[in-house]
C-alpha cells in the first residue's frame, strides 16, 4: 500500500523531533542547520530520503523529484556504509575508501550525524516538567539506586550460581579439572597409538616366516 | 442533473440553483470551522494526515518557491509549505470561507508561522492573481465544493507558472466493490452520527458524504484537468481509492 512508507516516515519524523526537542544542546546545532536540505540516496535497496531542517526540528520526505540542484548536499551510500557511518566511522575515511559520495556542502552530513547521535536527553528535566522538581528528583534517585541494585544483584547472582554448580553440586567440572582431564586423555591417546603401532609390528613379524625366505 | 442543465447544480444529492451552491457550502463550513481539525481526525481515523503528507512529498517544493494552497482551510498544508519554502519563498493560504480562513490564520500564528504566509479570501473559479504566479498549487479536499470545477481548474492553470504543478487531493471512488459497500455504510450511517455527537451538526456531515459521491471519479477528473490545459496528468489512489491524488504540470 502506498501509505505504509509514509506512515513509517511520519512516525520516525515525530520520534526524532520529540527527541530533539528534549535535548538542551540541540537548538544551537539546529540553528546552524536550519533551512538546509540534505538528500540521502541509498543504492541497495534503491531509496531516496530528503531531510529538511527548520529551526524546531526536521522534516523527512521521500522526494518525488531528486534533481540535485534542489539540495544543499547529496549523499550517496549503501546500507553497509550507512551502518558504519552510524557506528561512528569518520566521514573522510569512508569517502577515501570510495564507499561514500558526498556532493555539495559536506559538513552538513557531519552536523546531521552529530545532531542525531549525540542526543543527550535530559529526561530528569522532562520528568520535572510533568511531576514538579522534588518528586522528579526523588523518582530519578529511586530509579538510579534501582538500576545500581539491579547491576549488583546480577553480578552476585552469577557468582552464586557458578559457585554452586562447580563447588557444591559438582554438576560441571572446574577449569583446572578440565585441563587435568584433557592432559590425561592426551597421554592415553599417545599410549594407544604406540600400542597400535607395536601390534602392527608384531603382526608383520608373525606373517613374515610364512613368506619364503 | 444533466450536464447541459446550466441552471441547477448538485449540493450533495439535492439539486440547487447554481447561484445558491456557494452560499450553502459556505453555511456548511461556517458551522464546522471550529471543530474541523478534530472532526477530520475522527472521521478519517487520522489517515488524512498521511494523505496530506503524500501530497507534500509529491509537490517537490523547494526553498524560495511560491505556493498557493487553495481551500487550505485550517492550514495543515500551508504550515509545512511555509517551512519548506523558507524565508525567501511565499505561501498563500486561500479559502473562500472567512471562518475557515480565520481558524487557519490563528492556528498558524499560534504555531509561530508568519512572515512568508499570506492569507487571501478568494474563489477558486476566479483567482485574484496575475498569470504565471505560482510554482505549485494545491487544493486538498476543496474541489468538490466548488460550483464550477472546470472554471476553477482553468483559473488554477492560469496562475500556475510554466513548469509548475497542480496537486488535487480529493475523495474519489474506491475500486474494490466490497470495500465500497463498507465505505458507503460508514459514510452514510456512522459519519452523520459522529457529526451529530461531536459537532452537533448531522446535516453538514451528511452533505460531506453526499458531495463525495457526486464528485467525478479518478479518470473523469484526470480528463477535466487535461481539458483545463494541464499535461502529464497522473493520479495515485490512496486507501483503496477513498482518496485520489491527481497531479498535472503546466508546460
Amino acid at each position: 500500500m502506498a501509505l505504509s512508507p509514509t506512515l513509517l516516515l511520519a512516525g520516525l519524523e515525530r520520534t526524532l523531533n520529540a527527541l530533539i526537542a528534549r535535548d538542551p544542546g540541540a537548538p544551537s546545532r539546529l540553528a546552524r542547520l536550519a533551512g538546509h536540505r540534505l538528500l540521502f540516496r541509498l543504492e541497495q535497496p534503491a531509496l531516496a530520503l530528503a531531510i529538511h531542517y527548520h529551526p524546531t526540528g526536521l522534516d523527512l520526505l521521500r522526494p518525488d523529484d531528486t534533481a540535485e540542484e534542489g539540495f544543499d548536499a547529496v549523499v550517496e551510500l549503501d546500507a553497509e556504509t550507512l551502518g558504519e557511518l552510524i557506528g561512528g566511522a569518520s566521514v573522510e575515511r569512508l569517502m577515501f575508501q570510495g564507499k561514500l559520495a558526498v556532493r555539495g556542502r559536506t559538513h552538513l552530513l557531519e552536523s546531521t550525524r552529530d545532531l542525531l547521535l549525540d542526543l543527550d536527553l535530559d529526561w530528569e528535566a522532562e520528568l520535572a516538567r510533568w511531576l514538579g522538581d522534588i518528586p522528579a528528583n526523588s523518582l530519578a534517585e529511586g530509579l538510579r539506586s534501582l538500576s545500581r541494585w539491579g547491576l549488583r544483584t546480577r553480578q552476585e547472582f552469577c557468582a552464586d550460581v557458578s559457585e554452586y554448580v562447580f563447588e557444591e553440586a559438582r554438576l560441571l567440572p572446574g577449569r583446572h579439572q578440565l585441563e587435568a582431564m584433557r592432559d590425561q586423555l592426551t597421554d592415553m591417546e599417545i599410549a594407544t597409538d604406540r600400542l597400535e603401532a607395536r601390534l602392527a609390528r608384531l603382526r608383520r613379524r608373525l606373517t613374515e616366516p610364512e613368506t619364503p625366505s | 442533473m444533466s450536464a447541459s442543465d446550466k441552471h441547477t447544480t448538485h449540493f450533495g444529492y439535492q439539486d440547487v440553483p447554481v447561484e445558491e451552491k456557494a452560499s450553502r457550502v459556505a453555511h456548511v463550513f461556517h458551522s464546522v470551522a471550529a471543530r474541523y481539525d478534530l472532526m477530520n481526525d475522527l472521521m478519517s481515523m487520522g489517515i488524512h494526515r498521511l494523505w496530506k503528507r503524500l501530497a507534500i512529498e509529491r509537490s517537490s517544493v523547494r526553498p524560495g518557491q511560491s505556493v498557493l494552497d487553495i481551500a487550505g482551510g485550517t492550514g495543515d498544508l500551508t504550515a509545512r509549505f511555509s517551512r519548506m519554502v523558507g524565508p525567501r519563498g511565499r505561501v498563500v493560504l486561500a479559502d473562500i470561507n472567512e471562518s475557515m480562513l480565520r481558524v487557519g490564520r490563528d492556528k498558524l500564528l499560534d504555531n509561530g508561522l508568519a512572515g512568508n504566509v499570506d492569507y487571501v479570501q478568494a474563489n477558486a473559479e476566479c483567482l485574484p492573481f496575475p498569470d504565471n504566479t505560482f510554482d505549485c498549487i494545491t487544493i486538498a479536499f476543496g474541489l468538490r465544493n466548488v460550483t464550477d470545477k472546470d472554471a476553477a481548474l482553468r483559473s488554477m492553470t492560469r496562475v500556475l507558472k510554466p513548469g509548475g504543478r497542480l496537486l488535487v487531493l480529493e475523495f474519489s471512488t474506491p475500486d474494490n466493490p466490497l470495500f465500497s459497500r463498507v465505505y458507503d455504510e460508514y459514510s452514510f450511517r456512522l459519519l452523520p452520527k459522529i457529526g451529530e455527537l461531536v459537532a452537533n451538526d448531522a446535516d453538514s456531515y451528511r452533505y460531506l458524504a453526499e458531495s463525495i459521491r457526486m464528485h467525478p471519479d479518478q479518470e473523469t477528473l484526470k480528463a477535466m484537468m487535461e481539458d483545463a490545459g494541464l499535461e502529464r496528468v497522473e493520479y495515485t489512489n490512496l486507501t483503496g481509492g477513498v482518496v485520489a491524488l491527481h497531479r498535472g504540470i503546466k508546460l
